[in-house]
């Protein structure tokens, strides 16, 4: 798939019109059945979804322990600010410091897990990254980092470090645009992946891996980076949902729930597609909404089915049955 | 501080025990793996049906536990059955993606079903045959029949491998599909079968686990055996049954005996800190020995 510019500019087109409808609604109020929480839900799961997209859509390497990437980005970004807090140092001190240990945490953590299970094929590393999920989240409760069970408080800190009305505006709009600016960047990335030879590594690792090696790509590292920065995005993504939060526990943290919402979000739009986390980042996000005020708890039960189905019957998801079907849409959709 | 010399012959035998019960836990997964070549992700939520089976039947119906091995073992069965028709059957010359999401997602079905159908909370039940001694310290016997029985489980299925004619197909399968399927062996056939006996095997373990812990049922409890599933499997070899029973044995001697070294130690959660041992090391054996403690 050659990318046009009719492609980029109709996706970036549908992002600003959400990131316009999430300032529309901040300042005339909900317009309609469109509330600033729905679109807020649109964000974070465009999102993770165009975040997890460039490693499992264009790898197709599965990481069953995605949450743990961004339960670092959370904890290293409320750590941050508490750690500015207790030293009497100004608000943005500890965002920025919270930025820095996202970034340094979540790379790491790349880094060792890729590094290793990532010279080996898909069912070791899948093993492999269902136990960092667990491992992880057991060692913060084991060793008692940050706080451990105990759960990190954020929201105290936050209200003495910004006052209580810029912690209102940091828990919704800003943290919101910063979940958005995520979904943007990781959009960008993946624009330049597929314009890029690592692009055409990256496809040709997912179709043929031997065939790759053989001819000549590097397939570790080109995995490993696609692995890290999928994770350090995801590590972002954290960081901006953690303003949102009063207290974060190990539990909630390393929920395997998001890991199963970020392997929905890029199967049901399209893997590897630039399109697909849009689409059902839209879809899914719309979907849970809606869905909470009639059956509260049930969303997986709706969405594993269909997670099922869309594997079996139709693979390549929304985004590639929409291109494979009706040609006329291969201009706009990518 | 009790001298740990003293009471360590304890924690390896009460390892061994529950390592027994871990071994027959990890053999559907590496069943399935060796013949389809599939890793059920799913895995831990046959392990809490197999639980869930087994507390119902006796809770509401005063069953002995032991008997309702048999019903758990059938319900592993026909969920066998069904998670290859719907899961699998269609995926086998698909990317492994496919089957690694598919099966992923039926273990997601079977978790949120059993949370509509029994709630969240964490359920148990007492149910006790007295106790055997060994230097003093007793060894309850309802930890002691479940892993003498996962044992024997383990023997039947060595059995049937390597001295029946299924035994010989699933072997040959294992070895080479096409080979096999140009001597006349079905291999879908023996694919389908491989699927129902291993996740049978794989409820009929959590039975076993629900006589042996009793406490703190719940629709999530699978996640953690998961985890232990794959140590063990990929210790002892991925797709070798019986690396995976010395694998169990293994792991739950580490576990058994990291949890009072962990207290002696002073960490402030110990139980966490092995349930950390276990992941580090997954990545310990990936590095250096992928293909497993026994394989070649």
């Amino acid at each position: 798939m050659t990318l046009s510019r009719t492609h980029i500019l109709a996706l970036l087109t549908l992002y600003a019109i959400i990131l316009g409808l999430r300032i529309l609604v901040e300042v005339v109020g909900p317009l309609g059945p469109i509330t600033g929480q729905l679109l807020t839900l649109l964000a974070f799961y465009i999102a993770l979804g165009q975040a997890f997209n460039i490693f499992l859509g264009m790898t197709g390497y599965v990481d069953f322990g995605y949450v743990a990437f961004m339960a670092l980005g959370m904890y290293g970004m409320a750590s941050g600010v508490v750690r500015a807090y207790e030293a009497g140092l100004p608000g943005y001190y500890g965002i920025v410091f919270g930025l820095i240990q996202t970034i340094t945490l979540t790379s790491l953590l790349a880094l060792i897990v890729g590094g290793i299970a990532l010279r080996l094929r898909g069912a070791y590393f899948a093993i492999a990254t269902i136990s960092v999920n667990e491992g992880l989240r057991y060692l913060v409760e084991g060793l008692d980092i940050w706080e451990g069970s105990r759960g990190l408080i954020v929201s105290g800190p936050l209200i003495r470090l910004f006052g209580s009305e810029g912690f209102s505006l940091l828990a919704t709009i800003i943290s919101d645009i910063m979940v958005f600016s995520v979904a943007l960047l990781a959009l960008v990335i993946s624009i330049v992946f597929l314009n890029t030879r690592i692009g055409y590594a990256l496809k040709a690792i997912r179709e043929d891996e031997d065939a790759a090696r053989v001819m000549g790509v590097n397939t570790t590292m080109y995995k490993v980076l696609a692995f890290t920065t999928s994770g350090i995005l995801g590590g972002l993504l954290g960081a901006a949902w953690s303003f949102k939060v009063a207290s974060i526990y190990p539990p909630d943290a390393f929920n395997i729930l998001y890991t199963i919402e970020a392997i929905i979000l890029v199967m049901l739009g399209g893997a590897g597609t630039l399109a697909g986390p849009i689409v059902s980042g839209t879809l899914y996000g719309s979907l849970k909404y809606f869905l909470a005020g009639i059956l509260p708890g049930f969303q997986l039960l709706v969405f594993a089915p269909i997670l099922v189905a869309v594997i079996v019957v139709a693979p390549e998801g929304i985004v590639g049955a929409l291109r494979a079907y009706i040609p006329a849409t291969r201009r706009f959709i990518a | 501080m009790a001298d740990i010399t003293s009471i360590l012959p304890y924690y390896i035998i009460s390892g061994l025990l529950v390592g027994s019960i871990y071994g027959l836990a990890t053999i559907g997964l590496t069943l399935i793996f060796g013949v389809l070549r599939v890793v059920n992700v799913g895995h831990g939520a046959y392990i809490m049906i197999g639980m869930y089976v087994t507390f119902w039947l006796f809770t509401l119906y005063s069953l002995n536990p032991f008997i309702t091995l048999i019903p758990a073992f059938l319900v592993g069965l026909a969920l066998g059955m069904l998670l290859f028709y719907v899961a699998l059957k269609r995926l086998l010359r698909a990317p492994e993606l496919s089957t690694l999401i598919s099966t992923f997602g039926f273990g997601v079905i079977l978790e949120e079903l059993a949370k509509v159908l029994w709630g969240a909370d964490y359920r148990g039940f007492v149910y006790s045959l007295g106790s055997l001694y060994f230097q003093g310290i007793p060894l309850p016997l309802v930890r002691v029949w479940p892993a003498v029985i996962a044992l024997g489980l383990v023997i039947a299925l060595y059995v049937l491998l390597y001295r029946t004619r299924l035994g010989v197909a699933v072997r040959a399968v294992t070895q080479d599909p096409e080979g096999a399927m140009v001597c006349g062996v079905d291999v879908e056939r023996v694919y389908f079968l491989t699927v129902a006996l291993g996740i049978g095997l794989t409820t009929a373990s959590g039975a076993l686990l629900a006589i042996y812990f009793q406490q703190g049922i719940n629709p999530y409890i699978g996640h953690l055996y998961t985890l232990r599933a794959f140590v063990i499997a990929v210790l002892g070899g991925l797709g070798s049954p019986i690396g995976a029973f010395i694998g169990g044995l293994i792991v739950g001697v580490i576990e058994q005996a990291s949890v009072p070294l962990f207290t002696m130690l002073g960490a402030p959660n110990p139980f966490g800190l092995s349930v950390f041992l276990t992941f580090t090391l997954i990545l310990v054996i990936l590095l250096l020995r992928p293909q497993g403690l026994l394989g070649r």
